[in-house]
């Protein structure tokens, strides 16, 4: 799960040097924190948080295939 | 690339199996294909950090037979530069699958240009079984991995792209139902003398209705709420 997000935030940030996903048990589900580089925030977030919700959809998908559930921050 | 396709991209947890899914889907035998294996996956334990393989299969020059592709005849190829456009979208897309860890096959081909869009799209059709999870609510889903998909080409290619993700056909599917709702709504709006609305809806499938209705003569439609609250009214014509 955490291979997806990586991948979708360093194919969209100017700087994928400063991508890191940390992954972390919490209530029974996995919290995944996805920080970027400060001129890249815009990029993982969009428009009306666009594109972070669009890595949650997707990234559930990725966590249901393993039976689990997952949460995405980006911090 | 001529048409019928030569070439297609499989996502499944082996490469064996993923060579015999993509001569058949290719139509035909898999010594008549050139594998080119993206990545060989990964076994996990207990199906843990396993990753599934990705193959490209490309039907070999001196194939003599005729190949007897799944469908999607008359699909536009263009060459040249165009070709980049549809190799690495189909990669995009399989690269984002994998990850997903759902195993699918991907053909890619050129649309028909629109009336209200400037790009040529380019569509990218996901098919495997059980596919449904990647559509998700009111297509939720699938426009994620659709938004996100264009977003990662576009960078790459440094232009926007006009990108169509479909999952067996859904799109096509859901369209057809949307302007049989239209229709059906925009009767009943006249019959009753009173404005129909509908459940909220996405853009695109509002979109779908506003111009099933764009001509019709009894009624007018316009969409009221805001974000995911949005729906469209269908308004009788005074």
């Amino acid at each position: 799960m955490d291979e997806l997000i990586e991948y979708i935030a360093k194919s969209l940030v100017e700087d994928p040097t400063q991508v890191r996903v940390s992954t972390h048990p919490r209530h029974g589900e996995v919290h995944l924190e996805l920080s970027v580089a400060d001129e890249d925030m815009g990029r993982v977030i969009g428009r009306k948080g666009r594109v972070a919700n669009s890595m949650r959809a997707l990234l559930r998908v990725a966590a249901s295939q393993r039976g689990e559930r997952a949460s995405l921050e980006i911090t | 690339m001529a048409d019928p396709k030569t070439s297609i991209e499989i996502i499944s947890p082996s490469i064996e199996e993923a060579v015999s899914r993509g001569a058949a889907e290719l139509g035909v035998p898999e010594d008549a294909v050139e594998v080119e294996v993206l990545d060989e996956g990964k076994k996990g334990f207990l199906g843990l950090g396993n990753r599934q393989a990705r193959v490209r299969m490309t039907i070999r020059d001196d194939f003599e037979g005729q190949p007897i592709p799944a469908d999607r005849s008359g699909a536009v190829q263009p060459e040249g530069e165009e070709d980049e456009v549809l190799v690495v979208t189909r990669e995009t897309v399989g690269e984002l699958l994998q990850r997903m860890g759902v195993e699918a096959e991907l053909s890619a081909y050129w649309g028909e240009k629109d009336e209200n869009s400037r790009l040529v799209p380019l569509h990218v059709d996901i098919h495997g079984s059980d596919l449904s999870i990647l559509i998700g609510r009111r297509g939720e889903t699938l426009s994620a991995l659709q938004y996100i998909t264009r977003l990662i080409v576009g960078k790459e290619l440094q232009r926007p792209v006009g990108v169509v993700v479909d999952v067996e056909g859904y799109r096509g599917r859901r369209e057809q139902q949307l302007r049989q709702l239209a229709r059906r709504m925009a009767s009943q709006a006249v019959e009753r003398g009173k404005t129909m609305t509908l459940e909220p809806m996405p853009p695109n499938e509002r979109r779908i209705i506003h111009i099933e209705l764009r001509d019709h003569a009894q009624v007018y439609t316009e969409s009221v709420g805001e974000g995911d609250r949005r729906k469209l009214t269908i308004i009788v014509r005074s």
